[in-house]
């Protein structure tokens, strides 16, 4: 039967509503009979063959469209049915039979858990009961952070004055601002910035001197609705068959790449500048999509501390969540409207820049694809209340005491997210080459739901793994051996060589000398 | 016969690289001692106070030195240093700045107060003195030199050495006949044997062959030697492996009725006993039919399962030659000469119309399709094409890499090429268009071969005991004339070049049937053990390679088990559609292999999988055996740009320490490290673990460490070294210049050459 432990990994509520008979329209296989099971959670279906043998595994919060296929007139029972619309990159289709009313029953059941707060229902991240060892609400300070970057200074100062967002509703609590401007000058300038956003430090690289020598330079990205765009047509071409006749010229007119890349050499840019002495000011219309992509690119450039595990995800929080990236608008998230105009996948695309530059870069960051990989998948599941809400006065506290941080899974189990090539370099600033050349599909992200790809995640990092876990079991054994040697004529070797794991010349010098 | 043309053996060896009309040239014998200086170079024409240019945009970092012409190589000598020089991998057999003449594609001469600009070739006047001169390499280099302070005179006649040296007349003309001539016959006491030291077959002896069909367990198969002295057929090798059922006789009787007497030749065993068998096309249409039949049955025989065989059409199914040469053209305008930005926007497409990318993916899929009929289908399979010396050689050996990971290794890989392209007759000569003058035969089979590897690599890499760097460095090799390996079009041709040379220059041969050539494989002929070191893959999980798998320390063995149990492992299901033999499998390229789901329900069923896709699905769905059989991931996505290939000289490119290199020099670090562990533990008695080292049995001994990258001590910690960069262990710097030619952007110059540039109407230009 259905592996219980599956959907027992994590919390769902106890009335798991299971579907018989129904038959999941595969793509690749063709149609597959089998189970469905939907919780509050997920939307699981386990064929009744082991041969295919086909599983599907979907968070409802990637659902971002349910429609009924097919009427009673239609020709054929498996042309009645539900089309289902996924965030992530993929869709499915469920052919069901037309008697006993089970099409409605799921229609109203996915329809009702996956658009939650279009029903007065909680999002699940309010309903989960999980538990980590560590807090990752705990995980971004902003006291810490500026102190970490050694703020405030004589030029920047720390203000409360949006404390309880009344300067700014969509700008965090605490915030970092040019010395000389007076709380008085903040306020004045808020009434004519675009819904009060004054200039702020995005990690201090904005210059008190700035608007005196300003030079403007326009960076030609894009809008919202382009970007959105864009990834439905790349999704049209890799799901779910990838496009195979014309596949780089379709490629190419989808523009991610090209969106990829005007948005990574703006970041150049920007970090080109500040690292040549001068602040910038970025911005867009209102700040908090393309500023926020721009200003953590550029931090991920200068600042080697944004490349750790931890670095990476005060970074998010900063630059995203506390700045006031709209997620629930561009995501989305629990709400049934999915032609909402202001969807869009810019937080996506700047992960997919990451990601550009940890291939560029392959030893430069702490963090692996899996990371990546993970946050895109929660940035859609509502499991964690990371990624909830537009704004910090939007998040009230509620979030914090009631859900759980999606930087609780992954710092509870850190290893998995580790880039075993990561050779840290402080004072390294890190440009990539913003070229077509090097830029390239993520298809490990992008094209994952085809089975005829094998699923590897960096066959290269797991060969190091693999190196690595030799090594130390050649060292365990040679300490053993070395232990149990005792006879005075034979060689030593000190207890402490295990530790020096990366002196083997060492061992080979102690082995020769009598000890 | 060209090589019977006139040549005084009296006069010393100087006047045999230099034809005699060109009295122009006045040569320097060996006055000066280059270095590095191969035996047999001669100095032809040199001109000083020339300056090579370095930046793109100015003179600023350019180097002055001396530009020479000597038999093989132009070479610049210079005491100036490169600006921001990166590592750059040494070679023994040419300076930091040398194009070997062979590398040399097209040489152009630029007056720019005159405004002129002219393609020289072989025996061509130049009207102009030249101040500069533009060499487009087939490596992809573009490298200039600049005239403004040297002898006008001088420079022109060294810019006319290049081109007339550049284009041998002859093949004996070629630099390797010197080389050989005087590195192993030139002194009293010989040179070592060229190739005595390698560990690898070349298979030009019966008991190479032998070995071969037994390792892979060909035991209804024999070695014919029908062809010894190449009295049958010159393009085949001496020695033939064929069906124990076909006997001399038969051969004989049929061989009339192949192209070029060409037989049927086997490649391969399945350890299930299917083969792989390549074969020219049936010349005579009468025949056909009963020799189709002759032979098939004896390959069934050969079967201990008596399976059928299928025949795969190359010719049909696969680019020709020409198409193959197009794309490569293409791809590399699109790679060097067109401008940087201005190639981005269309970049992509750009790349999908020249198809380069298409091809390799071709003959990936192709080869695939035949690797399912050898595992998955369990019957022979014979490739069949014109005349059996191109389109088969690239997908014999993507088969053999596919199912056999003996090839992975280094060894065996070259053991590979040796069999299925130097032996079978693949014409190098002609293919690499050594004398220039073989336009429509030129085609780089040979590099959409190793593209094809790379792609392999790329996403198994941890599947093949040598790097990418191996595949480049390979792949330069062949513009290097002194390898046997790429000098000649069959090995027929190499023994008869050879003899026509000895006598002409009295090199006693003695039993010798051929001049000892040094095969590519030697290479300590072009680098140090500490530079082989690169070719080296520190991921390689071969033979016996130890690894840890759920925290035990385990080796792997190539069991029968792992090989081929694919069917075994297969559901009822899919083994009846193979049985069945009827599921319209054909060995056509198709570009959608599903139809698109369709909104309307009452189509679903026909989204059906061929055999074919649901056999490579289906080992998709397991996990990869490195040691076992490999197929790649087919679909457009997933194949890449060969990045280190084709961009390695395009400055803008670069990826300052970055790159997948940055990784790798990691890898090697801690193989070094697990390498000099188990040396260690070696020298408990009865306490080594599980098995050897990571390395083949070939490998030099452990305390020489097979990686390039040693491990660092714990005092100074492993940071990455500043001259690594997405290039490595090539450099830009010097070796990509691409300034507009008299103001026109290079780009536009050059648009629609036919090679690089398009001589005709260049040299119209400058009338």
């Amino acid at each position: 039967g259905l592996s219980q432990e599956r959907l027992n990994m994590e919390p769902t509520l106890p009335d798991v509503s299971t579907y018989k008979d129904i038959m999941y329209i595969c793509p690749f296989s063709g149609p597959v009979k089998g189970k469905v099971f939907i919780t509050n959670y997920r939307l699981y279906f386990k064929s009744a063959d082991a041969d295919p043998s086909v599983t599907l595994n979907v968070p409802l919060g990637a659902i971002g469209r349910v429609e009924k296929m097919g009427g009673a007139s239609s020709r054929g029972e498996n042309s009645y049915g539900l089309d289902i619309t996924c965030k992530d990159m993929r869709n499915l289709r469920f052919a069901l039979k037309q008697e006993g009313h089970s099409r409605r029953d799921i229609f109203d059941i996915l329809f009702r858990y996956a658009f939650p707060l279009s029903h007065g229902l909680l999002l699940f991240a309010y309903l989960s009961q999980e538990k980590y060892e560590e807090n990752g609400w705990s995980v971004y300070k902003p006291m810490e952070e500026f102190r970490r970057q050694g703020l405030p200074t004589d030029k920047w100062r720390i203000t409360f004055i949006n404390d309880n967002y009344e300067l700014c509703d969509t700008y965090p609590t605490i915030l970092v601002v040019p010395f000389k401007a007076t709380e008085e000058d903040l306020r004045k300038v808020s009434t004519f910035r675009s819904r009060g956003r004054i200039p702020a430090t995005g990690g201090g690289y904005e210059g008190d001197d700035t608007y005196q020598n300003a030079e403007l330079v326009f960076l030609d990205i894009h809008n919202i609705h382009v970007m959105r765009e864009s990834l439905k047509k790349l999704k049209d071409i890799v799901y779910p068959n990838v496009e195979e006749s014309h596949w780089l010229s379709s490629l190419e007119s989808t523009h991610w790449l090209e969106h990829i890349k005007l948005v990574l050499s703006g970041a150049i840019q920007v970090a080109d500048k500040i690292s040549g002495g001068n602040s910038v000011v970025v911005h867009c219309s209102d700040g908090w999509d393309r500023t926020a992509q721009l200003t953590s690119l550029a931090m991920l450039m200068l600042d080697s501390h944004y490349r750790t595990l931890r670095g990476f995800q005060v970074l998010l929080e900063k630059e995203w969540i506390s700045f006031g990236h709209k997620f629930a608008s561009r995501i989305g998230h629990g709400d049934k409207n999915h032609a909402d105009q202001d969807r869009s996948p810019i937080f996506v695309q700047f992960i997919d820049c990451v990601w550009q530059m940890t291939k560029q870069f392959p030893t430069a960051f702490e963090f692996n694809e899996r990371l990546l990989m993970t946050i895109l998948d929660h940035l859609f599941s509502c499991r964690f209340g990371t990624f909830l809400y537009n704004c910090e006065s939007a998040r009230d506290t509620n979030v914090r005491s009631k859900t759980v941080s999606l930087w609780s899974l992954v710092n509870s189990d850190s290893t998995s997210y580790l880039n075993p090539f990561y050779t840290p370099e402080s004072s390294r600033v890190l440009y990539p080459v913003a070229s077509m050349r090097h830029l390239e599909l993520w298809v490990t992200y992008y094209i994952r739901w085809n089975p005829r790809i094998r699923q590897q995640q960096s066959p290269v990092e797991q060969r190091y793994m693999e190196l690595l876990a030799l090594r130390d079991e050649y060292l365990k054994k040679l300490e053993e051996l070395q232990l149990t040697d005792s006879s005075p004529n034979s060689s030593h070797l000190s207890n402490s060589s295990a530790s020096n794991a990366a002196s083997p010349t060492q061992h080979i010098n102690h082995l020769h000398t009598p000890f | 016969m060209a090589r019977e043309r006139e040549r005084d053996p009296g006069v010393e060896t100087v006047s045999s690289v230099c034809d005699s009309s060109w009295a122009l040239f006045f040569i320097l014998k060996n006055k000066y001692l280059l270095e590095p200086c191969a035996s047999g170079e001669i100095v032809v024409n040199e001109v000083s106070f020339v300056r090579k240019c370095i930046g793109a945009d100015s003179s600023h970092g350019d180097l002055w030195g001396k530009l020479i012409c000597t038999n093989f190589k132009v070479s610049f000598i210079t005491h100036d240093a490169l600006p921001k020089q990166r590592f750059q991998v040494a070679n023994r057999l040419l300076g930091e700045h040398d194009v070997p003449l062979a590398c040399v594609e097209q040489v152009v001469t630029v007056n720019d107060a005159k405004g002129k600009q002219k393609v020289l070739c072989s025996n061509q006047k130049l009207k102009f003195n030249p101040t500069e001169l533009i060499l487009y390499c087939k490596d992809f280099r573009i490298i200039r030199f600049r005239f403004d302070e040297a002898g006008p005179q001088s420079a022109k006649k060294v810019c006319l050495a290049i081109a007339h040296y550049s284009q041998p007349a002859d093949p004996q003309l070629l630099f390797g006949f010197e080389y050989v001539g005087k590195q192993y016959y030139g002194s009293l006491v010989n040179g070592v044997d060229p190739g005595g030291g390698l560990q690898m077959p070349l298979f030009d002896r019966p008991s190479e062959w032998d070995r071969e069909i037994k390792r892979t367990g060909a035991s209804e198969w024999r070695v014919c030697s029908i062809n010894e002295g190449y009295v049958v057929s010159p393009s085949l090798p001496e020695y033939v492996v064929v069906p124990v059922s076909l006997a001399d006789q038969d051969l004989k009787q049929y061989l009339c009725f192949f192209t070029a007497h060409r037989i049927p030749l086997w490649c391969w065993n399945h350890p299930n006993g299917s083969a792989l068998v390549r074969m020219a096309s049936i010349s005579d249409p009468l025949q056909q039919r009963k020799l189709d039949q002759r032979i098939c049955s004896a390959i069934t025989k050969s079967h201990p399962q008596r399976s059928d065989v299928l025949k795969s059409d190359l010719d049909k199914n696969l680019p020709n030659i020409q198409d193959i040469q197009a794309a490569f053209v293409k791809v590399r305008h699109i790679c060097v000469i067109e401008p940087f930005e201005e190639s981005e926007e269309k970049w992509l497409s750009s790349m999908e119309s020249s198809r380069w990318l298409e091809y390799v993916r071709a003959f990936l899929k192709h080869s695939a399709e035949v690797v399912y009929l050898l595992e998955g289908k369990h019957v022979s399979v014979i490739l069949q094409e014109e005349e059996d010396r191109d389109l088969s050689c690239v997908v014999s050996s993507l088969v053999q890499l596919m199912l056999d990971p003996h090839f992975r290794s280094l060894t065996g890989f070259q053991s590979l090429v040796q069999k299925e392209w130097v032996m079978a007759g693949h014409r190098f000569l002609h293919r690499c268009n050594h004398l220039k003058k073989n336009d429509k035969e030129e085609s780089p089979l040979f590099q959409l071969f190793l593209d094809c590897v790379w792609q392999i690599i790329n996403q198994y890499p941890a599947a093949f005991e040598f790097t990418e760097t191996y595949l480049t460095v390979l792949s330069d090799s062949m513009w290097i004339p002194v390898f046997s390996t790429f000098l000649f079009n069959c090995p027929q041709q190499r023994t008869e070049n050879s003899m026509d040379f000895a006598k002409s220059k009295c090199i006693p041969m003695g039993e010798e049937k051929a001049l000892r050539f040094p095969p590519v494989w030697d290479w300590s002929q072009q680098f140090t053990p500490k530079d082989q070191a690169l070719f080296n893959n520190p991921m390689y999980v071969g033979k016996g390679a130890t690894c840890v798998q759920n925290g035990t320390v385990k080796s792997f063995r190539r069991t029968k088990k792992n090989y081929s149990s694919t069917l075994r492992g297969m559901p009822s299901s899919l083994r009846n559609i193979l049985m069945d033999g009827h599921d319209s499998l054909t060995l056509t390229r198709r570009n959608s292999l599903v139809p698109r789901l369709k909104p309307d329900f009452s189509q679903i069923r026909e989204v059906v999988e061929s055999p074919t896709e649901r056999f490579f699905r289906d080992w998709v769905s397991r996990p990869a055996d490195l040691q076992g059989m490999l197929i790649p991931q087919l679909l457009p996505s997933h194949l890449a740009l060969w990045r280190l290939y084709f961009l390695r000289w395009v400055p803008e490119a670069s990826i300052p320490k970055g790159g997948p290199v940055t990784a790798y020099h990691k890898l090697s670090q801690l193989a070094d490290e697990v390498e000099k562990l188990q040396s260690q533990l070696r020298q408990y008695k009865g306490a080594t673990p599980a098995s050897t080292p990571t390395s083949n049995p070939s490998a030099p001994p452990s305390d020489h460490s097979r990686m390039y990258f040693k491990a660092g001590s714990t005092h100074e910690p492993s940071s990455i070294p500043e001259y690594l960069s997405s290039s490595f262990p090539f450099s830009p710097v010097g070796n990509m210049c691409r300034r507009s030619i008299l103001g026109t952007p290079l780009s536009k110059f050059l648009n629609g050459a036919k090679t690089w540039l398009s001589t005709e109407t260049l040299a119209n230009e400058a009338l």
